[in-house]
């Protein structure tokens, strides 16, 4: 771990040489849901290869670069593209991107993904706002000696998500027509899909959605001090009893589908936020 | 690693000759014990030759060799996590040694989060079994019978005494099963629930890689948790270091009756 602060200080130098803001909050998106870059009044963009340290994305459908700019009048730092854990990349090395958000400037963390929905109210293409998680992956990207200028050593995690605006998101929801739910996320490793034995023992543990991403960022978000919203687009069904084969390209096709809903969600927390500044 | 074992024997008999018949592991908040050590050497872990050395707060770092209730000990003042990046064989180490330089039984403890409701902070709870969700096989040198189901790993007959000294001290032992976690994060409140689903009474993020170890080489094993903190996530509160730290010390005069007792009792005539 303790190589990480300098890492995040180089890769801060790098960015700020082409685009020098204080971020108010980072974005990560998910599969399937980059088009919400279409909305940002982009001051730059910068390929993950070219940013010291970064990982690079090999994720079909996740394109692999950093978009900076202003969203909803708010400067924010956008991954379209991520980094996940079955692609080999120790938890470090995928979380590191987060700490550079934070280390720009970043209070706050939104993320997204797409992810099985096994609570049987749910339906393909609603969203689920994160309120809590399971980490099933085998492993913490805090791992290692810890580098106190980071964040503690032994984080609480007693209310990773912040409460109060999974409730403004839910209302938001509600003034737009959108169907959302609140729920519990578990992070696996993946890449293969979960089994139907799998799948009960997630709902059986309480666990609402599935996915393979997510946690490792929100772990470190935590760790570093950043309040975090996390959205799950639900893109396919995981009924243990009535299961269907999974169709990536169809998963694809329900992230697109759904992703203006995600748009009008993250737009409106963003001019909550706003606001919110504006006041302070 | 029998010639690394070897190697770190060597130089802590050169320290301290002694042949201890029980090793002790410390956790967090518990290292005082090792202060009433009589006629103790200590060794810092830097000076043993292949020891890992440790990092974590409230954790010293200290081999201590001498006697206690005049049964000779070693003690582990400061122990090795996983989550520091330490292998199982990292974590295992000190405690291979302890063995070789004679330790036939092992006695564990540790602080940890109460999911089971009935607990209070600063009760102390014997455990009896264990689930491991530390995602990597245990050790991964295994000498013999690695295959052996490990039935008992716990002893029965160490745990009932212990029973015994709690009553005749006037204080709740209870007796239930430890979860491990890698860490470093504490639990999430959903993680919380899914555990007690589980049957976990307390969760904490170490000693069953060493108590694995220990009963692969054939030690007894008395392992205890200290309660810092109850779970309870319809209630959530949040956690933090300082919090477990204190809890454990208001807890350990309670562990030390017990590990004297039974000491006293190793010590006095065979029964």
């Amino acid at each position: 771990m303790l190589e990480i602060y300098d890492q995040v200080q180089e890769a801060c130098a790098f960015i700020r040489q082409q685009w020098n803001h204080d971020p108010h909050a980072g974005v990560i998106l998910g599969t399937g849901l980059g088009s919400l870059v279409e909305k940002i009044e982009v001051e730059a963009m910068i390929d993950y290869d070219q940013i010291p340290h970064f990982p690079r994305s090999t994720v079909i459908s996740h394109r692999g670069r950093l978009v900076c700019g202003k969203l909803c009048g708010l400067p924010v730092m956008v991954m379209e593209g991520r980094f996940h854990m079955y692609e080999g990349y120790p938890l470090k090395k995928i979380t590191l991107p987060v700490r550079v958000m934070k280390h720009m400037g970043a209070q706050l963390l939104v993320v997204s993904n797409a992810c099985g929905g096994m609570n049987p109210y749910f339906k393909c293409g609603d969203i689920m706002l994160i309120e809590d998680h399971i980490n099933l992956l085998g492993d913490n990207p805090l791992i290692g000696i810890n580098d106190d200028r980071l964040g503690p050593r032994f984080p609480d995690m007693s209310e990773p998500y912040d409460l109060h605006l999974v409730d403004k998101a839910l209302e938001l929801a509600r003034k737009n027509d959108i169907v959302a739910h609140k729920g519990v996320f578990v992070a696996v490793s993946g890449p293969n899909l979960e089994t139907r034995a799998e799948y009960r023992f997630l709902r059986a543990i309480g666990c609402d959605a599935v996915g393979m991403s997510t946690v490792p960022e929100v772990i470190v978000a935590v760790h570093s001090g950043m309040r975090v919203i996390g959205f799950s687009v639900i893109t396919d069904m995981c009924l243990p009893d009535a299961l269907e084969a999974a169709d990536v390209a169809k998963i694809i096709a329900t992230a697109t589908s759904a992703e203006p809903k995600l748009r009008t969600l993250v737009s409106g927390i963003l001019d909550y936020e706003r606001a919110r500044l504006g006041k302070a | 690693m029998k010639d690394r074992i070897a190697e770190a024997c060597r130089k802590i008999r050169q320290e301290r000759m002694l042949f201890p018949e029980v090793a002790i592991i410390l956790g967090s908040g518990l290292g005082g014990l090792a202060d009433s050590i009589e006629h103790p050497t200590k060794i810092p872990y830097s000076q043993i030759p292949h020891f890992p050395v440790t990092s974590a707060q409230g954790h010293a770092g200290n081999l201590v060799l001498g006697f206690l209730s005049g049964v000779p000990v070693i003690a582990m003042q400061g122990r090795i996590h996983r989550y520091e990046d330490f292998t199982p064989d990292d974590v295992c180490f000190p405690l291979r040694c302890m063995q070789h330089l004679g330790a036939q039984t092992l006695i564990v403890s540790n602080a940890s989060g109460g999911v089971n409701p009935r607990y209070i902070s600063g009760d102390l709870v014997v455990i009896d079994q264990h689930i491991n969700f530390l995602g990597q096989p245990s050790p991964a040198e295994h000498d013999q019978a690695t295959l052996s189901r490990n039935v008992d790993i716990y002893h029965h007959g160490l745990i009932e005494r212990a029973h015994d000294h709690a009553r005749r001290n006037g204080f709740t032992l209870h007796q239930g099963t430890y979860l491990a976690t890698l860490g470093p994060t504490y639990e999430t409140r959903a993680e919380y629930r899914f555990f007690r689903k589980s049957g976990a009474d307390v969760v904490g993020m170490s000693t069953v890689p060493e108590v694995l170890c220990a009963s692969q080489l054939g030690m007894r094993v008395l392992a205890f948790s200290i309660v810092t903190n109850v779970a309870l996530p319809d209630h959530s509160t949040s956690t933090n270091h300082m919090e477990v730290i204190s809890w454990s010390e208001i807890a350990a005069p309670k562990l030390r009756h017990i590990v004297t007792g039974l000491l006293q009792e190793l010590a006095g005539p065979a029964d």
